[in-house]
């Protein structure tokens, strides 16, 4: 296949080391007529893509099968795309520099609903048509997995498959057969008729919806008798064995995560109610120290990093840290190999942890108590009292941190003005706590930041029926935040309200959304989560244009409305989320999972978890 | 104090490479070869290891130069060998030797960098004129470039741009060949922390002050050698 020529492209761009595709540990292989062609695609910049664990992990698998071919791509860069268009170059696979539209699958990774518009510009620039109906038997699948997947209709027209849940095992059950069918004649819709019944795999147009009068869903339904009517999430039962790859493609370019990713466990025990992980990637479910250390040492020797990161949704819920961060550190020490644990909760069993790593460096803590007041913070599940937190950053200071950051999120339910003076009187306290801890001990400069992001409501949360705070009310929350937070020592951050908006409405959104999608990338949206990008008047005229109302996903819902996403089975029942959404009301706290089982639904069809 | 003092080439893909990736990236390669490289004391530790001068991106080479600092004393070309086999394409060890703990620094001894220059002309011309204007562009005392500052931080003062005289920086211009419109210069530039110029901008003055026009998007540059000072004349930065 014919290469599409960039050399010319790459002396004129500011960073052309990342387009170069011949990275250390990158795959190359041989192409013939059998191959199938598979690109990973993530629908952002190389910096941001190269530093998701997943996009390598499903790329070294899948280029383990044999007459499979796995290739990477990212959203180019403003410079770039700008010339490609100019000189008419198609969008092309790293590796071999083979365009696009001739590949077999496009995979793309759903990590932000802000980052939808991209994956378009990306067909876009391909070449490819973007509505799934549009594109022939010739033309590639458009395939998509991760967090987003779950409720991924807002882009349900675009897409062909959808994996939800772990793919390791489904993703190559899928190539198998395409496989098969290939040799025996392929026809599309014979092929994801055949997939359809495999667990874990969507098909979007194989489900019709119908709509009540006034907007909200009356019914989702499949077409044909080969799919099912609830698609159920796939997981990884044996953790312990699953792939791993024993090599990480090594950036020339720095990117934002530039060390050796080592997943330590998936799903998370702590049940907060805002967080769509903690539903979600349940159960829990460990890697052994040993199956560790092994794969620590393979990685560091094949990439030559320098730092490993112990990656998870919650580092401190590792049952063994203490062993695993011991036994990595007498390994790899005389080394000068560094461990970095990012997602601590600080009580007193990380710091001593934490003293051990000798080459953390001290820069920045964060602690993420979410909301301001004890009430809210029962409210949302999140077990943490002051009296933590204040232990806990009393503890860093006297080990000689000066820098502490602390999250929040406002919007939250049943929140009022109290709660956010709360926030405010939090970060006060962090101070006193600094001022409170010896001269001879403490560091020079204390600086508290105190970031607080907007609360969106996601689907198969406890707080999935919720309302988002409309966005002049969210703005004045901010205001007041930053008039009451007026300390030499402290800074406030929040989010774009406007872009918190959007993110909630295709959180929450349904098929309609598709077309408002493709009318936003027509008027030039794209990178709608960079800051300097992101055009909210573009989007407003979009909705306009489809005579949709945003507010409509915004709003609250009762329990008995059908939701789009109610046709995904994510193994968490519905009781168990009205439940806990009842609870969060009475302000009561439902314990981790390792300590009393709140029967979530997850043991029921899913084995292999910890619980 | 082990010291290995290497000579390598940086080219095809490799060239898109900017200057701090490729030392980042050398640190890796190093301990993936298993090279008992040197490490600075501190809380972060970083190989200790130093180059001549960086190159910019976009721009190949036949000769950078690299000292290594070693904890052990292992084979000059077991070093070689080890560290090839994990380089990729387009970076290669091409010689290194060990040298003694009091040698200058390779940035220090830095004095000249050849280039070769290859680019499309706008005009047909031929190599004799082309000779020439390089002869009557050299005759000048004074060559003055306006170096713009970046502005790198908003908040500090606001540096005015600065004239300099390049033409001492230059110390000859070859016309090598003229073939279909495509030219063949070779440049002695000065290089190093004292001074140093860049082709490019030789180039945008040949373009201003002479006929020698070239088509912007053609130009490719090759750093040929970094020289040094060694009496009376200028010599590669390590024999071979």
């Amino acid at each position: 296949m014919q290469k599409v020529e960039i050399d010319e492209l790459l002396f004129k761009v500011e960073k052309p080391g990342q387009y170069l595709g011949n990275e250390i540990n990158s795959s190359h292989k041989t192409v013939n007529e059998n191959t199938i062609r598979y690109c990973a695609c993530f629908p952002d910049v190389y910096e941001i893509g190269m530093s998701h664990l997943g996009t390598q992990i499903l790329y070294n698998l899948i280029n383990t099968v044999e007459d499979v071919y796995c290739e990477r791509v990212f959203a180019p860069a403003n410079d770039l795309e700008k010339l490609m268009r100019e000189k008419q170059v198609p969008l092309f696979a790293l590796e071999s520099r083979n365009a696009l539209r001739y590949f077999d699958f496009l995979g793309f990774t759903l990590q932000y609903e802000l980052s939808y518009t991209n994956i378009l510009n990306m067909l876009n620039l391909a070449r490819v048509p973007i509505y799934s109906k549009d594109r022939s038997e010739s033309e590639p699948l458009v395939i998509v997995g991760g967090p987003c997947a779950y409720n991924c209709e807002p882009i349900a027209d675009f897409v062909d498959i959808v994996i939800l849940g772990e793919a390791e095992e489904v993703i190559i059950e899928v190539l198998e057969i395409y496989k098969q069918q290939k040799q025996i004649g392929y026809n599309k819709k014979k092929f994801l008729e055949k997939i359809v019944s495999l667990q874990g795999v969507y098909i979007p147009s194989f489900y019709e919806v119908d709509y009540l009068s006034d907007g909200r869903i009356n019914k989702v339904y499949p077409v044909n008798t080969h799919t099912p009517k609830s698609v159920k999430k796939r997981i990884i039962n044996d953790l312990e064995n699953v792939f791993y790859p024993e090599k990480l493609i090594v950036p020339f370019v720095n990117i934002v995560h530039n060390r050796v990713m080592l997943e330590i466990f998936r799903g998370c025990s702590r049940g907060c109610r805002f967080c769509q992980a903690g539903m979600i990637y349940r159960p829990v479910r460990e890697k052994s120290v040993n199956k560790l250390c092994e794969l620590a040492g393979e990685l560091l020797e094949s990439t030559g990093y320098e730092e490993i990161s112990l990656s998870s949704l919650s580092a401190s819920d590792y049952t063994s840290l203490q062993e695993l961060v011991s036994k990595l550190i007498e390994t790899h020490e005389k080394d000068r190999v560094g461990i970095s644990l990012p997602s601590l909760r600080l009580d007193n069993l990380t710091f001593e942890i934490i003293k051990e790593i000798q080459k953390v460096r001290k820069t920045s803590l964060t602690f993420a108590p979410e909301a301001g007041s004890q009430r809210l913070r029962d409210v949302v599940n999140k077990g943490l009292t002051e009296e933590d937190l204040l232990n806990a950053v009393r503890n860093a200071f006297e080990l000689g941190w000066s820098t502490v950051k602390l999250y929040f999120m406002i919007g939250l339910p049943t929140e009022d003005m109290k709660d956010i003076e709360e926030i405010k009187n939090l970060g006060f306290k962090v101070v006193e706590e600094y001022n409170k801890v010896d001269k001879e001990k403490r560091s020079k400069g204390l600086r508290v930041t105190v970031s607080a992001s907007t609360f969106i409501p996601k689907p198969f949360t406890p707080f999935q029926w919720e309302a988002q705070d409309d966005m002049s009310k969210t703005i004045e929350k901010q205001q007041f935040m930053k008039e009451i937070i007026n300390h030499r020592n402290i800074t406030f951050n929040y989010h774009d309200v406007k872009a918190s908006f959007l993110e909630g409405v295709f959180a929450r959104g349904d098929r309609r959304l598709s077309k408002v999608i493709e009318v936003a990338v027509r008027n030039g949206c794209k990178f709608d989560g960079w800051r300097d990008h992101f055009d909210f008047e573009k989007w407003m005229d979009a909705f306009n244009e489809c005579e949709i109302d945003p507010l409509f996903y915004a709003r609250q819902r009762c329990y008995d409305e059908k939701l789009p996403w109610d046709h995904i089975d994510v193994g968490i029942t519905k009781k168990f989320l009205i439940s806990e959404n009842e609870k969060s009301k009475k302000e009561e706290i439902t314990p981790d999972c390792r300590e009393l089982c709140s029967a979530c639904g997850i043991n029921v069809d899913y084995k292999g978890g910890d619980c | 104090m082990l010291r290995i003092r290497c000579r390598f080439s940086k080219k095809d893909d490799m060239i898109f490479t900017s200057h701090l990736d490729l030392v980042k990236f050398f640190g890796r390669a190093m301990r993936r070869a298993n090279i008992p490289i040197a490490y600075s004391q501190g809380f972060n530790p970083h190989p200790i290891m130093s180059f001549a001068t960086a190159l910019g991106i976009g721009v190949a080479s036949n000769a950078e130069y690299l000292d290594i600092q070693l904890d052990k004393e292992i084979e000059a070309d077991a070093f070689t060998k080890s560290l090839n086999d994990t380089l990729p394409k387009g970076l290669s060890i091409w010689a290194c030797k060990y040298i003694d703990k009091s040698e200058k620094s390779l940035m220090s001894i830095v004095n000249r960098s050849v280039y070769a220059i290859e680019m499309k002309l706008k005009n047909k011309t031929t190599q004799k004129s082309i000779e020439k204007e390089v002869e009557k562009f050299l005759e000048q005392d004074s060559i003055i470039y306006i170096k713009e500052r970046k502005k790198k931080n908003k908040w500090k003062r606001n540096k005015k741009s600065i004239e300099m005289n390049i033409r001492e920086l230059i110390y000859g211009i070859e016309v090598m060949s003229l073939i279909e419109g495509k030219i063949i210069m070779k440049m002695s530039l000065a290089a190093g922390s004292e001074n140093n110029l860049k082709p490019e901008v030789v180039i945008s003055k040949l373009n201003e002050m002479s006929e020698v026009s070239a088509i912007e998007d053609s130009i490719r540059v090759t750093r040929l050698d970094l020289l040094k000072r060694q009496g009376e004349q200028y010599v590669p930065l390590m024999s071979i």
